[in-house]
């Protein structure tokens, strides 16, 4: 097994492969930034090298440097988790290079699923249906997909070639307003991506998204671990992912299921990657996208397989067969995962930062939370607004939502906005508990509004709260200034005053 | 001491009787009211029923986190009212808007022009922040001041953006 495992990233992840690595006996390597000095990952890892400032092009981005603290620290394996350097074939190679191991799949499995537009032709080739858009490989320009975008038709996705998390995509609704959301698109796949690469693909209305984890050895054993649903979405980021999909019966599931695994074959994948599928109402599957990584959402698949995914890519990277075959992955009961983010979602879910001043996490029967934040950590405005991972596991779909309910009442965040109220808001949503979404579901049918019956109810409460503690600063600060019967002067009065409350 | 306490719309008139009792409207209700080891965290017992909540003041109002849901509450006195009244409230309606940076971030790009009419919902800027790009809109109709910021520009939090008369 490995000795010591270096992780290119931050946050959660960061944290949970190091929670992985310490159960397997391997020592981590933590990296970080200067915003992240305080930052979990680096208390929990064995050891800890800083990058450089902030801003992830010039810390979590640098390879060069990753690479030279591998290399100082007598790594002999680098994990990249999710984002950042995860999907770059050249990190991958030149690691292959250094004869450092790569905690996940080859150079030429990311190149091939890297580039969407390499992906559709490869998984097309391997009989694989996949959504109608831009065959044409390469860096096409706008003129010829202004050219090519009437043949697909409207309503069309432009897509980072290089994208995900909903970054570099904008939904288009005619030719005319095309020019313009290509200019955004590619502004912004630039800036979160390093490559402004678009293309296009026909918008699937009333579409769910569904994906397949799959694992892989190099030993030529494929499997996968059973589907996500992951369709609750805004503006193409996810926010909760569930397993099962409560949309898929057994036939659906085991035929996406192969197709999935032809697809992960046909590029000769090796370790941890997921098919994103989309489903029409009408149950027809398209192919989406493989991320060739671990994904945010892997905990609900851990939850209902009972298999450590982290753990077993960890083992697939050192050459070891999967510890499972298909017929031994048994899904039991259903899991919920919501993504806490440092998100407004009464102001349009605008970002929010600051300090975290104090966390209570939920604990109890079924919960796991995966974070890399506690009271006193900065919520900075360079990387991704998502806190925490809170997931959940009950018997059945109806008693995990019950338990999320109960979750998110326990958990409490201060110092930054969350979207916290959303899913409570979701969790009481009678669309969400049928099961009757999609992934245009909280843009175009879900309301914030629909809380307003239980903030009412609760507003009263906090009008008092709030009345109260005023009332008492008030009062003390009255003590402060009115001349009363005390034995010594104000000065003194509020200097013990001060330390009393210190 | 009576106060006027405000949550978006609502008004609730609250009078803090005595330590262990307030009256809300023609309601006198018993209260039992704790800080949680000197946080601000607060434990209310109120007619028997219990309520645990975060409350902290915020730069305006008062940020209550209850259940879960966050509350922005403002809270007045029956004498910051009365002067506020004599000073001409509602003035800010049609005053001057500061349109202001909700976190830092990079402005990506300046959507309209000095002296353009603006309408309500009208998207003024967009800030690139936690690598989303955030659309700032126009709070109400009206006229566009002066703008402070260009494409590129980085900003810190609540610097001043663009100005709406």
């Amino acid at each position: 097994m490995f000795k010591k495992v270096l992780i290119a990233n931050r946050g959660e992840i960061a944290v949970r492969i190091i929670r992985a690595c310490r159960e397997l006996g391997i020592d981590t390597v933590a990296v970080f930034s200067e915003a992240d000095r305080n930052a979990l990952h680096v208390r929990y890892a064995d050891e800890a090298y800083l990058l450089g400032p902030a801003p992830s092009r010039e810390s979590y981005l640098r390879a060069d440097k990753i690479l030279d603290i591998a290399k100082q620290s007598g790594t002999d394996a680098i994990h990249p988790g999710y984002g950042f350097l995860a999907e770059r074939e050249d990190f991958a190679a030149t690691c292959a290079e250094l004869k450092i191991n790569f905690i996940g799949p080859k150079p030429s499995s990311i190149a091939a699923m890297g580039d969407k537009g390499k992906a559709r032709a490869t998984v097309i080739k391997a009989g694989v249906p996949v959504v109608p858009g831009t065959e044409a490989v390469g860096n096409m320009t706008d003129e010829d997909l202004l050219k090519t975008a009437p043949t697909i038709g409207f309503p069309l996705l432009i897509k980072a070639t290089a994208g995900g998390g909903g970054k570099g995509m904008r939904e288009v609704k005619s030719l005319e307003e095309m020019p313009t959301l290509l200019q955004s698109a590619r502004r912004e796949a630039e800036s979160s991506f390093g490559d402004g690469n678009v293309y296009l693909e026909k918008l699937v209305e009333g579409a769910r998204h569904i994906e397949f984890q799959i694992m892989a050895d190099s030993h030529g054993n494929v499997i996968h671990l059973g589907e996500r649903e992951c369709s609750i979405q805004r503006r193409h980021q996810k926010l909760l992912e569930e397993a099962p999909s409560p949309f898929l019966d057994d036939e659906l599931r085991e035929k996406m299921g192969s197709v999935a695994v032809k697809a992960a074959q046909a590029v000769d994948y090796v370790n941890a990657g997921t098919i994103e599928f989309l489903v029409d109402k009408d149950r027809n599957f398209y192919f989406l996208e493989m991320n060739t990584r671990l994904q945010v959402e892997h905990p609900v698949t851990e939850m209902v397989t009972g298999v450590d995914i982290v753990a077993e890519q960890i083992r697939v990277a050192r050459g070891r067969q999967l510890s499972y075959t298909q017929e031994q992955i048994q899904t039991n009961g259903h899991a919920i995962e919501c993504r806490v983010n440092a998100e407004d979602p009464f102001n349009g879910f605008m970002p929010s930062t600051g300090r975290i001043t104090h966390s209570l996490l939920p604990t109890g029967p079924g919960v796991r939370v995966d974070t890399g934040v506690y009271p006193g950590f900065e919520i900075t405005p360079y990387y991704d607004p998502m806190i925490a991972k809170l997931i959940v596991w009950g018997e059945t779909r109806a008693q995990a939502i019950l338990r999320m309910r109960r979750a998110l009442e326990e958990y409490r965040i201060v110092g930054v906005r969350t979207n916290i109220p959303f899913h409570q808001t979701l969790m009481d949503s009678h669309r969400f508990m049928g099961g009757q979404f999609d992934t245009r579901f909280v843009e175009e049918r879900f309301s914030m509004e629909g809380s307003s019956e239980i903030k009412n109810s609760s507003a009263e409460i906090a009008a008092i709260l709030a009345t109260l503690v005023a009332h008492k600063q008030t009062e003390r600060s009255a003590q402060i200034v009115r001349r009363n019967e005390r034995d010594t002067s104000n000065w003194k009065w509020v200097g013990r005053w001060e330390r009393m409350h210190r | 001491m009576k106060y006027v306490t405000t949550i978006d719309d609502r008004e609730f008139e609250i009078e803090v009787v005595d330590e262990r009792h307030i009256r809300i409207g023609d309601r006198l209700l018993q209260v039992d009211f704790e800080s949680v080891s000197g946080q601000p965290v607060f434990s209310l017992l109120l007619d028997g029923k219990s309520y645990e909540s975060f409350v902290y003041q915020g730069d305006e109002d008062w940020q209550v986190l209850l259940r879960g849901r966050q509350y922005q509450v403002n809270v007045e006195d029956e004498r910051e009212k009365r002067l506020k009244a004599a000073a001409g409230g509602g003035v800010a309606e049609g005053g001057e808007f500061h349109l202001k940076a909700p976190m830092p971030g990079l402005v990506v790009s300046v959507l309209v022009e000095e002296g353009q009419e603006i309408q309500k919902g009208q998207v003024m800027l967009i800030l690139e922040s936690m690598k989303m790009q955030n659309e700032l809109k126009a709070p109400r109709d009206g006229t566009m001041g002066r703008i402070r910021v260009k494409a590129g520009e980085s900003v810190e939090q609540k610097q001043t953006l663009l100005s709406l008369q």
